[in-house]
C-alpha cells in the first residue's frame, strides 16, 4: 500500500537519508526503530510530504502519494484543549468541507458529526465525546488524535513517537489500538517507536534505521542492539 | 538540632569590562542631557505653580460642596450612561475589523509577507492617531454628539486591539494548527478551528481591557464635543459652574470604578481556565 522507494533527503548540505526503501502493507503495523538522529522523523515527514525528497518516490497503491492519502499522529498531541473531543475529531474532516459548512463546529453537517462519533467509538471514547479534550488523560487525548486521523479517511496512518509522552500503561493501550485498527480495518500504519520492546509486542514488522540507512528489517523479535551501540557522541547541530 | 552553617568563602572581585563602564557613563550622560532639554522646552516653573496654588484653592472652594440637586444628578447620570454606551459600541463595533486585520497581521497565518506588512502599517497608523484627533475629524464630518465619538473610538481601537490580538495569535501553540494543516485544512479553517479557539480567553480578556480603556477615553472625547458626560464637564467649566463640574466628576467616577471592577472580575474568571 504505502511504498517509499530510494528516498534521499538533504537538510542543507547534509544528506540525512541515503536511499531508504520501506513498504507498509494494508492491515499492517510497521514500527520504525533507531537511535536519536538516525532519521526516523525525517523518513516520516518524507512519507507525509512535509519534507521534499531529493530523490526517490512515495506511492500509495502504486500512485504518487496524494494529500488525502496520509494522516498524521504526533508525539505532542496537538488537540485544541478547550474544544470537545468530538469537535476535535470533526476537524479531521475539514479538508472535504466547504467553508460555509465548517466555519464553526456548530456548522458541521450532521453526517460529519456522526462519522466523527463513529471514529470516537472505534478508539473507545464514545462516552467522552462532549468532554473538553484538555480534561482527558494523555492516553485518551492520543486516542482522540487517532480518531481525528481516522476521520480524515486516509488509508495510511503515520505516527511519530505516538506514545513517548505517555505512561507505560497508556502506551500499551494506544499501540494495541493502532495494531487493531491496522488488522481489523485494513489501514497501513507506520509508527516511529522509541522502545524496541513495544515494537516486539505490537508491531507486525520492524525497520531499523541507523544514520539514514536501513540496517535491519523484518521480524520484531530479532535483536536490535546494532541500532543503538557504538554511537558517536551526538553532535550539536546549529 | 542546630542549623549547620556553611564555611565562609572569599568572594572574588567581579570582573569589569572597561567598555561596559564607558558605555554606562555615556548612557547616563545622554539621559541627563535629554532631561535638561525637556525641562527647558516644557517651561517647568515652580514659581508659577506656587502662584497658581491660590487660584486652585479658589477653584476648589467654589467646587465644594458639589451641587447635588436631583435634576443635576439625573442629567449627570444620563450623560454618564451615554459615555458608557459610546465606550461599549466603540469596543464591540471594532471587533469584526480588528479580527480580520489581526488574522492578516499575525505572522504565523498571514497569507503573504506583503499582506503582513500592509496590515501592520494600517494598524500602526490607526494606533498612532489619538482617538481625540479622530473625534475632532468625525465631529467636523458628522456634527456634534455621541456618534462621532463612537466612530473615533472604533477607528483608534481597531489599531490597538488588532495589534494586541495579532500578537496573541502569534503566541498561540502552533501544534494544533500544524495538525490541521497536515490534515488538509485551509488557512481560514486552521484559524477557525486551531488558533482562535486556543486563544479565545486571552482575546476576550483583551477585549474587556479595551472596553475599560474606551469608556475612560469616551469621557475625554466628550470634552471635544463628542457627547456624553465629558461634554457636560466642559460646559460647566466654561460657565464657571464648578460645583456642577464636581458633581459630574463624582458621578463619572462611580461609573468608571464600576466598569473597572466588572472587567477585572470577568477577566479573573477567564484566566485560571488552563487550556
Ligand atoms: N529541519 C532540520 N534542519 C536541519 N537538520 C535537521 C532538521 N531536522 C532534522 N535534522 C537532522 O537530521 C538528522 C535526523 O533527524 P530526525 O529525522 O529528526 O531523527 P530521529 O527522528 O530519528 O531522532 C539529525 O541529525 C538532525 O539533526
Ligand atoms: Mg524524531
Amino acid at each position: 500500500m504505502l511504498r517509499l522507494a530510494d528516498i534521499v533527503v538533504h537538510y542543507g548540505d547534509r544528506e540525512i537519508l541515503h536511499g531508504v526503501d520501506v513498504a507498509v502493507g494494508r492491515g499492517e503495523l510497521l514500527a520504525v526503530l533507531g537511535a536519536n538522529g538516525s532519521g526516523k522523523s525525517t523518513l516520516l515527514k518524507a512519507a507525509a510530504g512535509l519534507t521534499p525528497a531529493a530523490r526517490g518516490s512515495v506511492t500509495v497503491d502504486e500512485k504518487p502519494r496524494g494529500i488525502r492519502d496520509t494522516a498524521l499522529v504526533f508525539q505532542k498531541i496537538h488537540l485544541v484543549g478547550r474544544r470537545s473531543a468530538l469537535d476535535n475529531v470533526c476537524a479531521g474532516a475539514l479538508a472535504r468541507l466547504p467553508l460555509h459548512k465548517s466555519l464553526t463546529p456548530a456548522l458541521f453537517p450532521r453526517d460529519v458529526r456522526e462519522e466523527a462519533m463513529g471514529c470516537l467509538e472505534r478508539v473507545g471514547l464514545a462516552n467522552r465525546a462532549h468532554d473538553r479534550a484538555g480534561s482527558l488523560s494523555g492516553g485518551q487525548q492520543q486516542r482522540v488524535a487517532i480518531a481525528r486521523a481516522l476521520c480524515q479517511r486516509a488509508p495510511v496512518v503515520l505516527a511519530d513517537e505516538p506514545v513517548s509522552a505517555l505512561d507505560p500503561a497508556a502506551a500499551e493501550q494506544v499501540l494495541a489500538l493502532l495494531a487493531q485498527l491496522a488488522h481489523a480495518e485494513g489501514l497501513a500504519v507506520l509508527a516511529v517507536l522509541h522502545q524496541p520492546d513495544l515494537a516486539r509486542r505490537h508491531a507486525d514488522r520492524i525497520v531499523g534505521l541507523r544514520d539514514g540507512v536501513v540496517v535491519l528489517e523484518g521480524d520484531p523479535n530479532q535483536p536490535v542492539d546494532v541500532l543503538y551501540e557504538n554511537r558517536e557522541p551526538e553532535v550539536a547541530t546549529p | 538540632m542546630s542549623v549547620l552553617e556553611a564555611p565562609r568563602a572569599k568572594v572574588p572581585p567581579k570582573p569589569r569590562n572597561p567598555r561596559t563602564v564607558v558605555v554606562g557613563w555615556i548612557i547616563a550622560a545622554v539621559v541627563v542631557a535629554v532631561h535638561v532639554i525637556a525641562w527647558r522646552a516644557t517651561d517647568i516653573s515652580f514659581a508659577a505653580l506656587a502662584e497658581g496654588w491660590a487660584g486652585m484653592a479658589d477653584f476648589l472652594a467654589e467646587a465644594i460642596p458639589p451641587d447635588l440637586s436631583p435634576d443635576l444628578l439625573l442629567e449627570s447620570a444620563e450623560a454618564s450612561l451615554v459615555t458608557l454606551w459610546i465606550g461599549l459600541l466603540g469596543t464591540t463595533l471594532s471587533v469584526p475589523l480588528s479580527l480580520i486585520l489581526a488574522l492578516l497581521a499575525a505572522r504565523t497565518i498571514s497569507p503573504a509577507g506583503w499582506v503582513y506588512q500592509v496590515t501592520r502599517a494600517i494598524l500602526s497608523f490607526l494606533r498612532a492617531v489619538p482617538d481625540v484627533v479622530f473625534a475632532l475629524i468625525f465631529v467636523t464630518a458628522v456634527g456634534l454628539g455621541p456618534f462621532p465619538g463612537v466612530l473615533a473610538l472604533v477607528a483608534h481601537n481597531v489599531g490597538v486591539m488588532g495589534k494586541l490580538w495579532a500578537e496573541t495569535l502569534e503566541e498561540a501553540d502552533p501544534g494544533p494548527a500544524t495538525a490541521l494543516r497536515s490534515a488538509g485544512a485551509g488557512r481560514i479553517q486552521v484559524a477557525a478551528h486551531a488558533l482562535l479557539p486556543s486563544v479565545l480567553p486571552q482575546l476576550v480578556g483583551l477585549l474587556l481591557y479595551r472596553f475599560d480603556v474606551n469608556v475612560r477615553s469616551s469621557l475625554v472625547l466628550g470634552l471635544v464635543g463628542a457627547g456624553g458626560i465629558g461634554f457636560l464637564i466642559n460646559q460647566s467649566i466654561q460657565l464657571f459652574q464648578f460645583d456642577q463640574m464636581l458633581t459630574h466628576i463624582l458621578v463619572v467616577l462611580v461609573l468608571i470604578i464600576a466598569v473597572d471592577r466588572l472587567s477585572a472580575v470577568v477577566r479573573r474568571r477567564l484566566t485560571p481556565e488552563a487550556a
